[in-house]
Parts: structure tokens; C-alpha cells; sequence
């Protein structure tokens, strides 16, 4: 176990090819559970690789426990991985599999399969010890995969890469609360590469948002839904994701089609204006706009309630509440002024605090 | 219950059909020779399993068929691990894997008999480049003459001529590999020679099991260039088994004996085929 430094890390995979990192810094602390959430091609399979050994960056550094690894391979790091669909070893049974890494690091024979029965018993996977893996479910596969990437008790980092890829869907949720388990009890550092927030939002305790080889933001899960540092996060996270509206500021006003929705300490000009669907409702007061559907998902205080989707200049946007009251579909909208977050470049600006 | 409807069975008949007249009917007039002795058109007489005795009791039948199992064998042997190694060696993409590729495939695409003409020229102690080169370090090579230098001939043309394939397909089962077995062995910490044993060699074992399959049934059969080469000597130390089958049909007309030496020969290969493969195919259920 290890805390980890990753500065100005830079990699592109030929001289004159575009970045597929740019810049990306990165600590994470001993025993933490860190996701790596970002869509295909963000650069999060690189910056593993990077991680692993199995590449070297283009520039910047990466330190485990304040000692330099950038240059070092992966033996000399102790890092373990757990690829997309499960990587074993298909002429060995699973305790040989569990083995391979001791084994290699010349292990007494005692000593591994002393070792391999904890790892075993951790996952619940003793009874499959001298299976060979053709006679494994997918999920019990990955299992394995996982057990092989914490069979050594010096393991400095532990990746996965969209661990549960390749499992069936009803066993996800099962391997994902082992993963958990075993993250809670062994209290290792582990990466997790994902493109679904849910996976990521469950398994971690700090989120970074890869895009296009850049970090958006790090945080905890409601940092990342609370405040959205990119406009690109406040998209990626949340389902439906936040609304964004356009929308100024003009004497510390912040205005959306002429109409005041708050105040702001911002500088004037034009920006994009974000709510979350259960910060705003629609009513008799407010920003016109046009309701198109209303979807009941349930009651509030025994009034129904639901998601209502509306048009404000053409952009589509959610809202998330009580349904009753709402007749024909011009209607105005309002968002509570304490939480409108405001974007300019993308970024944000202001730092409302709800 | 239901009856079974079984006109589907009609839409096989072409099928049948064809293969009843090009390989069943030939087939049966083999075996049908195979237990008459045969004088004219109009005489001949039922021997039953005389001649299948009589060539099981040949010697000649019996030195020939232990050459053909030992040059089989040998040949196995030294293509399998040698096409394995230089489908290692091959770079997985990029230019060179295309002129490797093409270079592997030509000797695949020369007839046998001018491999043979091929290797009796390159071969020859007098004016052959290979001959004359191993003549000129002062070691005395005759393939004419020593029926050693004959077995290394032969064993050099045929792997001259068919480790190309046991490459070919190697390599096509090394680059259907993911990397990620690749890396997951590097992380673990694996030696050469273990991701050689844990990643490659377990993914290699069906297109393996194809190339000695291949490779034995071909070996076995291997007639036009030790014809062309040596003409199955010197005296008859490289006689295989197709070679003396041809003299006894075609040179002797025994066409009864041939035959029932014919039936043996293709009862052999499909024997030794036969236990191959369900040897391979049994240590994969047992390994599962």
C-alpha cells in the first residue's frame, strides 16, 4: 500500500501524435478507493498503463510513498492489475492462478498456498481452488482475476479497469459489493477505471473526471454533484445530468431570458447558468417556458411527483417535481438563486453553496 | 407422438450422391481388389484376407513403414518447435510482418516436384550450392551414396518447404493473443519462458493441434520429392511407404496386394490421426 503523486503527466504514444494526457496531476492517499470516471478516450486506460509501468510518460512524474517510480518497471513498482474481461493463465487452476505472482517472486511452496487459502476465503472462492478456469462463470473469472491482483501482500497499488465489463449484469452488483469488502478490509489503494458513475459513485471515496487527457476535477462524489468545476462534469454527472442554460450577469444580477433568477458576486457578462433538476420547479412564476412531457416517478408528501421535461430557447431541460398544478404547457420556471452555478469557458465561477 | 418429418433428408441427396461416385465407389474397388487375386478381365479369384497376410508378413512393407514413422516423426519434431520459434521471432504488425508473411508463403507455393528438382541441384556435391559448400569445408556429404546424408537431405527439404506453415499458423494464433495477457504477465512478474508456457503456449494449442495434424498426415503421405530427390535410395533407404506402394501397382501391376496394401496404408494414417487428435482433445476436457 502506497500513497501516490502523479505531476504534469503528459503522454502521447508517437512524437508528432496528439496528446493523450495532458498535464494531469493526481495524489491519492494510503488506502484510498479512487475512481477514474471519463468517456472513451479520455485517456483513462493510458494514464493505468502509466501507472502499471507498462508505459513510460512523455514528460511529468509519478511517486509512490514520495520515492520516484517513473522510470521504474513494473516489478520494481508492485502494482497489480485487473483487466476488462478476465486475464488468467488457462493451463493453471485457480490456486496456481492465485499463485502465479508469489510464485515468481520465489515463494516457498507452504508459503503460497498458506497465502492463497486467505485470498481464497477473503473472495469465497475456496471451493474453487483446483478448477481450471474453462470451468469458470465469467463471474467467478473475475473473481479469480481479482484475487491474483491481491495475492501479494506488498502490492503498492491495485488497478482495475472496468472491472465488471465483461460480467453478466446480474452478477455486477455482486462482485462489486466483494470488491468493496475486500477494499474495506485490506484498506488498499486502488484505482478504478470506469465510464459508469454509478460503479464509480458506489466504489469510491474520491472521483477524478477524466477529459481528452485532462482532469476536470477531483472530489468526493457530492463535491462532484454539488459543484461541478466543468461544465463537462456537471453533463457527465447525474442522470438525467444538470441543466445548462444560457443565461448573464449584469450588476451582480444573474438573468436568464430578461427575467432575475438570483444575485451574484461574478463579473458581468455572458455565461451558462447550471441547476440540478430537484433545485428548480416549474409554476406560475418565472423564466416562460414550454412543458413537453411530465413523467410521475412516484409520490411526494402524497402529492404526485416526477420528472418534467421543458424547453427554455430551444434547450432541452429536467425538472424534478411535484406534478400537481401543472396545466397546459406554457409555464415559468424558477431556481432556487442560492444554487445556480455559473459557467463562463466552460469553467465555473461562482461558488454558490447550497 | 409426432412423426418425424424426415424430407429434409432429400436436400442431402445431391450430396451423397457426389461423394458415392468420386470417393465411396473408388474406395470399394480398392478394397474389392484388395481381396481378389486378379489374372485378366475375366479371371479372377477370391483370396479373402490372403493379401492383407502377405503384406503384413513383407518385410519390405515392414522396413518401409518403420522409415515412414521415423521420418515422420522426425520431421514433427524438428518443424513444430522450429515454426513455433520463428513465429516468436515475427514482428505482430508494421511492414516487416508483411514481408516476413510473403517470404513464408513461397515455399508453400512450389509444386513438390520442383521443391525435389529444387534440392537435387542445391544438394549436389559437385555443382550445388549447399553440396559444394559442405564439400568445400571438407566434410564429405553424398546423398547418392550415404543413406545418411539422404535422411538429412530429405528432412532438410521438408522442413525447407513446409515449417513455413507450422510458422504461418502460429503466428496467426500468437496475434489473436489480447495484450492484456501480455501485460497481466509482465505485472506478475513472469519470466520469458513462463509467459512463453502460460500466456502463449495454452493459446497456441488448437492451431498447434491443426499444424501437427497437417504436418502428419502429409508427412505420411510424402511421395514426389524423395521420388524426384533420391528415388528412395541409396539401395532403399529412403523408400517410404508411398513410394513402394507405387512400384508394386504401377511398376508390377500386383494390383491385389496393392490394394490391400492401398486399404492398410489409409487405415494407418487415419489410425495415427485418429489417436492424435482424441489424445489432445481428451487432455483438454481432463485440463477443463
Amino acid at each position: 500500500m502506497a500513497s501516490i503523486r502523479i505531476s504534469g503527466l503528459h503522454h502521447r504514444y508517437e512524437p508528432d501524435a496528439a496528446p493523450v494526457l495532458e498535464g494531469v496531476d493526481l495524489e491519492l492517499g494510503d488506502g484510498e478507493a479512487h475512481a477514474i470516471l471519463g468517456g472513451s478516450g479520455a485517456g483513462k486506460t493510458t494514464l493505468l498503463h502509466l501507472l502499471a509501468g507498462l508505459l513510460h510518460p512523455s514528460a511529468g512524474t509519478i511517486e509512490f510513498d514520495g520515492r520516484e517510480v517513473t522510470g521504474a518497471s513494473p516489478a520494481e513498482r508492485h502494482v497489480a492489475q485487473v483487466f476488462q474481461f478476465p486475464v488468467l493463465y488457462p493451463a493453471l487452476d485457480v490456486a496456481g492462478n492465485l499463485g502465479f505472482p508469489l510464485v515468481n517472486r520465489g515463494w516457498s511452496a507452504a508459503a503460497v498456498r498458506r497465502r492463497v487459502g486467505e485470498v481464497a476465503e477473503l473472495l469465497s472462492i475456496a471451493a474453487l481452488l483446483t478448477r481450471k478456469p474453462k470451468r469458470l462463470s465469467l463471474f467467478e473469472k473475475q473473481l479469480t482475476a481479482i484475487g491474483r491482483a491481491l495475492v501479494r501482500p506488498d502490492v503498492a497499488l491495485v488497478l482495475l479497469d472496468e472491472p465488471l465489463t465483461a460480467v453478466e449484469p446480474a452478477a455486477k452488483w455482486r462482485l462489486r459489493q466483494a470488491l468493496k469488502a475486500v477494499q474495506d478490509e485490506l484498506g488498499l489503494t486502488m484505482i478504478y477505471v470506469t465510464h459508469d458513475q454509478t460503479e464509480a459513485l458506489t466504489f469510491a471515496e474520491r472521483i477524478t473526471l477524466l477529459h481528452h487527457g485532462k482532469v476536470l476535477q477531483t472530489g468526493s462524489p457530492e463535491a462532484l454533484y454539488q459543484q461541478p468545476a466543468h461544465e463537462a462534469v456537471a453533463r457527465f454527472i447525474g442522470s438525467p445530468g444538470m441543466n445548462l442554460v444560457d443565461g448573464e450577469v449584469s450588476a451582480g444580477s444573474i438573468r436568464c431570458n430578461g427575467q432575475v433568477l438570483g444575485t451574484t458576486a461574478a463579473a458581468d457578462g455572458r455565461c451558462l447558468l447550471g441547476f440540478r433538476p430537484e433545485w428548480a420547479a416549474v409554476g406560475d412564476r418565472g423564466v416562460p417556458v414550454t412543458v413537453r412531457t411530465t413523467r410521475a416517478l412516484g409520490t411526494l408528501s402524497g402529492v404526485a411527483a416526477g420528472l418534467v421535461t421543458a424547453e427554455l430557447d430551444g434547450k432541452v431541460i429536467h425538472v424534478q417535481q411535484r406534478l400537481d398544478g401543472l396545466v397546459g404547457n406554457q409555464a415559468r420556471l424558477l431556481v432556487d438563486p442560492s444554487r445556480i452555478l455559473l459557467y463562463r469557458d466552460g469553467w465555473l465561477v461562482n461558488d454558490a453553496t447550497g | 407422438m409426432q412423426r418425424a418429418n424426415n424430407r429434409a433428408w432429400l436436400a442431402v441427396a445431391p450430396v451423397v450422391l457426389v461423394v458415392a461416385f468420386t470417393a465411396i465407389a473408388p474406395l470399394m474397388t480398392v478394397v474389392n481388389y484388395s481381396v481378389q487375386d486378379i489374372f485378366d478381365v475375366h479371371t479372377r479369384l477370391f483370396v479373402g484376407l490372403d493379401w492383407y497376410r502377405e503384406t503384413l508378413r513383407d518385410p519390405r512393407f515392414l522396413e518401409a513403414l518403420a522409415r515412414q514413422l521415423g521420418f515422420s516423426a522426425l520431421v514433427l519434431a524438428l518443424e513444430i518447435p522450429l515454426g513455433i520459434w520463428i513465429a516468436r521471432c515475427m514482428p505482430l504488425q508494421g511492414r516487416m510482418t508483411v514481408a516476413f508473411l510473403i517470404v513464408l508463403a513461397v515455399p508453400l507455393l512450389i509444386p513438390w516436384n520442383v521443391v525435389g528438382v529444387i534440392w537435387q541441384i542445391f544438394a549436389r556435391p559437385d555443382i550445388g550450392l549447399l553440396g559444394a559448400a559442405v564439400t568445400a569445408l571438407g566434410v564429405s556429404y553424398n546423398y547418392t551414396s550415404s543413406a545418411l546424408d539422404a535422411w538429412i537431405t530429405l528432412a532438410l527439404m521438408d522442413m525447407w518447404h513446409w515449417t513455413s506453415l507450422v510458422a504461418l499458423l502460429c503466428f496467426a494464433g500468437l496475434a489473436a493473443i489480447p495484450p492484456a495477457y501480455y501485460q497481466a504477465a509482465e505485472l506478475d512478474g513472469a519470466s520469458r519462458w513462463q509467459v512463453f508456457r502460460h500466456v502463449e503456449l495454452p493459446h497456441l494449442k488448437s492451431v498447434l493441434t491443426i499444424a501437427v495434424l497437417l504436418r502428419l498426415m502429409d508427412s505420411l503421405m510424402i511421395y514426389t520429392e524423395p521420388f524426384v530427390l533420391t528415388g528412395g535410395g541409396p539401395g532403399a533407404s529412403t523408400t517410404f511407404l508411398s513410394q513402394y506402394l507405387t512400384s508394386m501397382a504401377v511398376g508390377q501391376f500386383d494390383l491385389g496386394p496393392a490394394a490391400a496394401f492401398s486399404v492398410l496404408y489409409f487405415l494407418l494414417i487415419l489410425l495415427l490421426c485418429w489417436l492424435f487428435y482424441t489424445s489432445v482433445m481428451k487432455r483438454g476436457d481432463e485440463a477443463a
